[in-house]
């Protein structure tokens, strides 16, 4: 394998890691599959940009340097999750999964609908930090100095998550609740802090992607978030739901396997690629459902 | 016990009549005003009525929440388009057909049956995987399935067109037309919802625990209602394709399962009643809705909604009922005539089930 | 005035009663058994306290204070502590990563060190694998872990259910023996779900006996064991 495929693989995974671990984090804690988690990547990349129907996008938020901006764009990004959290699914707190689920849905509807009244349907071109594109010479490979930079900016967030969770009060306290949240109550840990901790979490994860997304391919799109959506659930549903460390794995797996195939598969079949990907979910779910979704205890299974 | 089952069953039966009955009125009602906008209105929303009935055989009857039913209805229009569509156009849009297909010119009731037929056999086969699994992780194989056909369908080019609109199909559907496909829709989910199979798997639709007991025959009667229900969603994808005359493998993707369950949602997915209610709602709402985006003049200024608001407006009235009225507008409740209507005295505290 | 109070209890699942409007009320420092037949209520009640079942009516009081219609995390920040039905542990934490998800509510942080080194002089097993994953521990650890892990929010009063259920007789000698002894020691009020009343006797205290969510009769232990009482509660009404 060359040296420029590796890093493909592994900025490409390390992204479907991040947006992977963003919906693991809410269903590990509230059992709600998010399915409005792409809208807030769309969100937090439309939140660059001056709202106009216009094709070329006039930045907004995206003129301020990066120290400040990044900080401003996770901040918002972890906002639009608590706003959600607090007027949607609190107010649905004791429904069903199924019912958490289908409100996901419709959030993720209005969402992206809201992004198209404020910005049209158009994609636009961002230009986000374009001095990043040049190359750097590693070894044999000529690799774009973005890609290093992401890959290194993930590794630092995997790292920072981490000791977040392992070290933290609040990470303790997330992990107790996505075992046994009624038991974690039962020992005063409070049901709001942890909830909205995993959903500011989860936000600026969404915010991290949007970022590295406008960066690598200088376009905002109100559609977006959907694809990259679709990829990171079947990474959490690969890991096992709500198994955090499941969700980097498969993340990283899945994006290293797209881009073997896409260097790999004969160039008739390409386009096909995500449709291989929608039926490994499928038979992942077949054959290892107890490994995916633990806490079902029904037999699946004839 | 016995006589007032079978009153309980005849008062059942008069569900599908009187939501046929109402259906009748309302293409009467229409047609009556000689407006074409209203006629076209009917005709969508009845095909509506077709593809959320179909939705509602499997998701009502099991519980479980599909985001794939699009898919069916995708593969339903499709089907009609090939064996529908005129060779010659055939051979320029759609190069790789088989020669049989290329060649055929079917009648339109027949392509439907048969759009239908062949998402009936899709959801047999997917089915009998993806129904295994219990309810979350069911939902989620089934939006991998609604992605996968959608992903199959935009790049397969020579026999769907991939992303470009597949055009000139016979525009042949009529709100009478529609209204027929309608009733047999109702038909057929009432009398499923009535069988031996509907009954024992709405028994199991609460509690999953139960349920497992029963393992294996939950399996096959939601398998029966999902291949059921795949059929009039294919018939109602059909119907939509003859309707607009034109389709695309995203006009059966996301926003028409959004439309489909919020319908489902906003009536109620505890009865066949709610579905259809659920589609009268918001089929009234989305029309509003598209005159309001084209531009309502209020006295001397004109007032118009962006595009876009329609979904966000139905996506906010869907929020609001999972979260104040969770059974949705009917809450499981059946439209039925009174047990003294259909011979027997009335015994309000006979629970229905007994 | 007493430590714990419920008054006319109610709770219902649906149409099931599982409470019908009970009272009784527990002293400071007291150890209170509660037995009874399956389906008679008992971790319903115990459920209800710890405010992790909604009561259809009726009023629970500590210290004076209403604990009904609190979350349970309000309530545990009062000072009430439970040993759950099978034991929930946090399996995929490490054994003293259990106890510390207790101590978050805690103002007196720097005595949390100190009731970490006390739980592992009481229980030194959970010392022994203090770093070990909780769902390695065998069923009697996990129930020493479950105790030590109410134990570690300083409670006034603890609420134990079924901490027999599983074990091993010996093994659950060895519960009872720890649990007294720390009740003993840090002066804890103690209301324990039993099955069996001759255990109850053993160990020692009151104890009230239910039936179709109601108490029947409420005495010292050691008295039930030589009156028919608890064939009573099992069997229905003496002939």
């Amino acid at each position: 394998m060359s040296l420029q495929l590796l890093f493909d693989a592994l900025a490409l995974g390390g992204i479907h890691a991040i947006a992977a671990l963003g919906i693991a984090l809410i269903f590990g804690v509230m059992r709600l599959v998010n399915f409005a988690h792409g809208q807030f990547i769309a969100c937090a990349v439309f939140a660059l940009i001056l709202p106009s129907a216009d094709a070329l996008a006039v930045l907004g938020l995206g003129r301020l340097p990066a120290p400040v901006l990044v900080p401003v764009i996770l901040s918002v990004g972890a906002g639009l999750a608590l706003a959600a959290e607090a007027l949607v699914f609190r107010p649905m707190r004791n429904a069903s999964p199924v019912t958490l689920m289908v409100g996901s849905f419709a959030l993720g509807v209005a969402l992206q609908n809201l992004l198209l009244v404020l910005y049209g349907g158009r994609p636009k071109a961002i230009s986000l930090w374009a001095g990043l594109g040049h190359p750097v010479r590693i070894g044999s490979a000529e690799v774009p100095l973005l890609q290093l930079i992401v890959i290194a900016a993930i590794i630092v967030i995997l790292v920072g998550l981490a000791l977040l969770l392992r070290r933290s009060r609040i990470g303790l306290e997330m992990r107790a609740a996505a075992e046994d949240f009624g038991m974690a109550r039962m020992l005063g840990v409070p049901a709001n802090r942890v909830i909205s901790g995993a959903f500011a979490l989860s936000g600026s994860l969404a915010a991290v992607v949007a970022l590295v997304l406008v960066a690598q391919t200088g376009i905002a799109d109100v559609r977006m978030g959907g694809q990259i959506m679709l990829v990171a659930f079947i990474a959490t549903v690969v890991g096992g739901m709500g198994s955090l460390s499941g969700a980097v794995v498969a993340g990283l797996g899945i994006g290293a396997v797209s881009a073997l195939l896409q260097a790999g598969l004969p160039p008739e079949a390409r386009p096909f690629r995500d449709a291989f990907l929608y039926a490994a979910v499928i038979l992942v779910l077949l054959f290892r459902p107890q490994g995916l979704f633990a806490p079902v205890g029904t037999r699946t299974r004839v | 016990m016995l006589r007032q089952h079978g009153i309980r069953r005849r008062m059942a039966a008069t569900t599908p009549l009187i939501l046929a009955v109402l259906l009748l009125a309302f293409v009467i009602a229409v047609s009556l005003t000689h407006d074409r906008a209203l006629a076209r209105m009917a005709a969508e929303t009845l095909i509506r009525v077709t593809l959320v009935v179909g939705f509602w055989i499997f998701v009502g009857n099991s519980g479980v929440v599909s985001f794939g039913h699009a898919a069916f209805a995708c593969l339903g229009a499709y089907v009609s388009a090939w064996t529908t569509l005129k060779p010659a156009m055939k051979a320029t849009l759609l190069p790789g057909l088989p020669d049989w297909l290329a060649a055929a010119e079917w009648p339109v009731a027949a392509a439907a049956v048969a759009g239908g037929g062949v998402a009936a056999l899709v959801a047999l086969a997917t089915g009998a995987a993806i129904l295994r699994l219990s309810g979350i992780a069911a939902s989620i194989a089934t939006f991998a399935f609604l992605a996968m056909v959608n992903t199959i369908w935009s790049n397969w080019t020579p026999m769907t067109g991939g992303t470009s609109s597949v055009v000139g199909l016979e525009r042949y559907v009529t709100p009478w037309a529609a209204l027929a496909w309608a009733v047999v829709a109702l038909a057929v989910a009432a009398a499923y919802g009535a069988s031996a199979s509907g009954l024992a798997l709405r028994a199991t639709r609460e509690d999953e625990v139960a349920a497992a007991a029963s393992g294996i025959d939950r399996y096959r009667h939601r398998l029966l209602a999902y291949t059921l229900s795949a059929f009039f969603c294919g018939v109602g994808g059909a119907l939509t394709g003859h309707f607009i005359g034109v389709i695309n493998p995203d006009s059966f993707y996301l926003s028409l399962t959004f439309l489909m369950l919020a319908m489902l949602v906003v009536g109620g997915i505890g009865s066949l009643s709610g579905a259809v209610a659920g589609v009268m709602a918001l089929s009234l709402a989305v029309e509003l809705l598209v005159r309001m985006e084209k531009g309502v003049t209020l006295g001397v200024t004109t007032f118009a909604l962006p595009p876009g608001s329609q979904e966000i407006i139905i996506a906010v009235a869907m929020i609001l009922v999972l979260i104040f009225r969770p059974a949705g507008l009917l809450a499981g409740r059946e439209i039925m005539l009174p047990a003294r209507w259909v011979g027997g005295r009335a015994d309000r505290t006979t629970d229905p089930t007994s | 005035m007493s430590k714990l109070a419920v008054h006319d209890l109610a709770v219902r699942y649906g149409k099931l009663t599982a409470l019908a409007e009970l009272s009784f009320a527990v002293a400071e420092g007291e150890r209170v058994f509660i037995s009874g037949p399956n389906g008679a209520g008992k971790s319903s009640l115990l459920a209800a306290i710890a405010g992790s079942v909604r009561a259809a009516h009726g009023r629970i009081e500590m210290d004076g204070d209403i604990l009904s219609g609190l979350s349970p995390e309000a309530i545990a920040r009062r000072g009430l502590s439970m040993v759950p039905e099978g034991r929930r542990i946090f399996a995929g934490l490490t054994v003293q990563e259990n106890l510390m998800v207790g101590t978050g509510m805690r103002r007196d942080r720097g005595a949390i060190a100190d009731d970490i080194a006390a739980m592992f002089a009481a229980f030194p097993i959970l010392a022994e694998r203090a770093r070990a994953p909780a769902g390695a521990l065998s069923g009697g650890q996990q129930q020493m872990l479950a105790i030590a892990r109410a134990l570690m929010t300083n409670p006034k009063v603890i609420l134990v259910d079924e901490p027999s259920l599983g074990l091993a007789p010996k093994v659950v000698d060895e519960v009872y023996d720890r649990l007294t002894g720390l009740q003993d020691l840090r002066g804890l009020t103690m209301i324990i779900v039993e099955q069996s009343s001759a255990r109850a006797a053993r160990v020692g205290g009151r104890m009230l006996l239910m039936r179709g969510g109601r108490i029947i009769a409420d005495g010292d232990a050691a008295g039930f064991a030589a009156r028919d009482l608890l064939a009573e509660a099992y069997f229905g009404e003496p002939a």
